[in-house]
């Protein structure tokens, strides 16, 4: 597996993402409310650029009239055929065991290079992609 | 086109746009170029998005109002040899005849003066004569006046209508197609809205309802078409039935002909079979493609249909529901894929 340092905290901030080539695969890394996320950006369906789609919440299970909004800035919607899928597991909504995206793992690591006497503030620690 | 490699696809249903209202007003007349807004249909618009949210081009505009990115996008990307060309007029829910007519002709003009023409050096594209049948007889009139053009291939219109397509008001239209040798196509848009009826009991709460359902207007055309005897009457009519679903068909024409065995009586001018006259008269296009989970049902499904000789693929690019020439089939033996991607739809438009 390879360690890919995609960038500072500071450069992602909530609610952003960014799509980068590693491995030679399209992969999108997400900031959702602090925790970062990386998604395969193939939709399982058509093959569609699905990162590039909207990020946003959606309709919880409720019951028939009734609506329910939630999960905002967890759901990234496929720029084509509107098919949402979870950021935080890849799984999509409509079939979340059968139809899923590739996720790969995220990690937050410290800037080796911090002098080791100054507090090292989060948002210049380095975004780790393994992929 | 003679040097297309054997991937080569012809897409009959792509949709391109003006830029902005303007681009269309220019070729209207008053009164109607100071009442024309460029609305769309009005009601069930997609809850999502309806179109594809990477085909806005980079440079501003609709989707679909780029040639050049259109061009990367679909064209060159899929190989495409051939795109067919479906505007969006919406002319067909107004209920003033004159101002649907005028609209279909502004849109004629501006297809062949733009994609039909500057930006067409290389004539992959083929576009679709837009029709008010509201009013038939100036629908022929406006067949009339593109009839030659060699780059319109076909007529086009909503299949929202106040009546099913094989009654005899339109026959002035389908007499004009037969002369041009132009296939009539219709394709959804505005069911239910303005003076045309919802084939559904009433309307539809969803737009996901409303969508499923556009298939129940192709069926009552298609049903129509047969029963009233259109293509005894023009021998030489064809007509496809563009966005309409796929996999309804062998059931209904199962239904048809077995209905026909006791009721021939009530038509006596068939002269077969209902679904014998198919293969002969009637084209339909691919997307939105039906995908059940198991692809040996869906093939099938194209073996009972005759898929061989009468499915032609589309991807409705630059819409929500594209189906990717890549990705919306399963795999297909090379002999029908190559059928339903380009040998179907070269023979058909004589491309």
């Amino acid at each position: 597996m390879g360690r890919h340092v995609i960038g500072k905290v500071s450069e992602l901030p909530p609610g952003s993402n960014k799509i980068l080539a590693l491995k030679n695969r399209s992969i999108g890394v997400f900031n959702v409310n602090g925790e970062f996320y990386a998604l395969r950006n193939t939709c399982p369906h058509q093959g569609a650029p699905l990162c590039k789609g909207d990020v946003r919440g959606t309709t919880l299970p409720s019951k028939p009239g009734e609506y329910i909004y939630g999960q905002e800035g967890e759901i990234v919607r496929c720029p084509w055929h509107g098919w949402e899928f979870n950021i935080k597991d890849g799984r999509s909504i409509f079939d979340p065991n059968k139809c899923l995206v590739k996720t790969y793992e995220v990690e937050i690591e410290q800037e080796p290079s911090a002098v080791e006497t100054f507090p090292v503030k989060i948002e210049f620690n380095n975004i780790v992609v393994y992929v | 086109m003679t040097t297309e490699s054997s991937n080569a696809i012809i897409d009959c249903d792509v949709h391109v746009y003006p830029k902005n209202p303007n681009e269309i007003r220019s070729y209207l007349a008053q009164p109607w170029k100071e009442r024309f807004n460029g609305e769309g249909r009005g009601l069930f618009t997609n809850p999502v998005h309806g179109s594809r949210r990477d085909a806005i081009p980079p440079g501003g505009g609709p989707a679909g109002s780029d040639s050049e990115f259109l061009r990367k996008q679909l064209i060159d990307q899929y190989e495409i040899a051939h795109a067919i060309l479906l505007p969006r007029a919406f002319c067909n829910l107004h209920p003033d005849p004159d101002f649907a007519t005028a609209i279909a002709a502004a849109y004629n003009d501006w297809l062949a003066d733009t994609w039909l023409g500057k930006y067409n050096e290389d004539g992959v594209f083929k576009g679709s004569i837009t029709i008010a049948h509201q009013d038939p007889t100036a629908a022929a009139r406006e067949i009339e006046r593109w009839g030659d053009h060699p780059h319109f291939v076909q007529v086009m219109t909503d299949s929202g209508a106040r009546a099913p397509f094989g009654q005899r008001q339109y026959y002035p239209i389908y007499e004009a197609c037969e002369r041009y040798g132009l296939p009539f196509a219709m394709h959804p848009g505005t069911d239910g809205m303005g003076i045309n009826i919802q084939p559904s009991p009433g309307y539809p709460t969803h737009y996901i309802e409303w969508h499923t359902c556009l298939s129940l207007g192709f069926q009552a055309h298609l049903v129509s078409f047969i029963s009233e005897g259109v293509f005894e009457r023009f021998p030489n009519l064809k007509i496809v039935l563009t966005e309409g679903g796929v996999s309804w068909l062998p059931a209904l024409m199962w239904r048809l002909d077995q209905e026909y065995k006791g009721l021939r009586y009530e038509v006596p001018w068939l002269k077969k079979k209902p679904s014998e006259y198919l293969r002969d008269h009637v084209r339909i296009t691919s997307q939105p493609l039906e995908r059940p989970d198991n692809d040996k049902h869906l093939l099938q499904t194209l073996e009972m249909m005759d898929a061989e000789h009468i499915l032609m693929f589309s991807s409705d690019y630059p819409h929500w529901d594209f189906d990717s020439p890549k990705m919306a089939f399963p795999k297909l033996s090379e002999s029908l894929r190559k059928r339903i991607f380009y040998e179907n739809a070269k023979e058909f438009y004589k491309l």
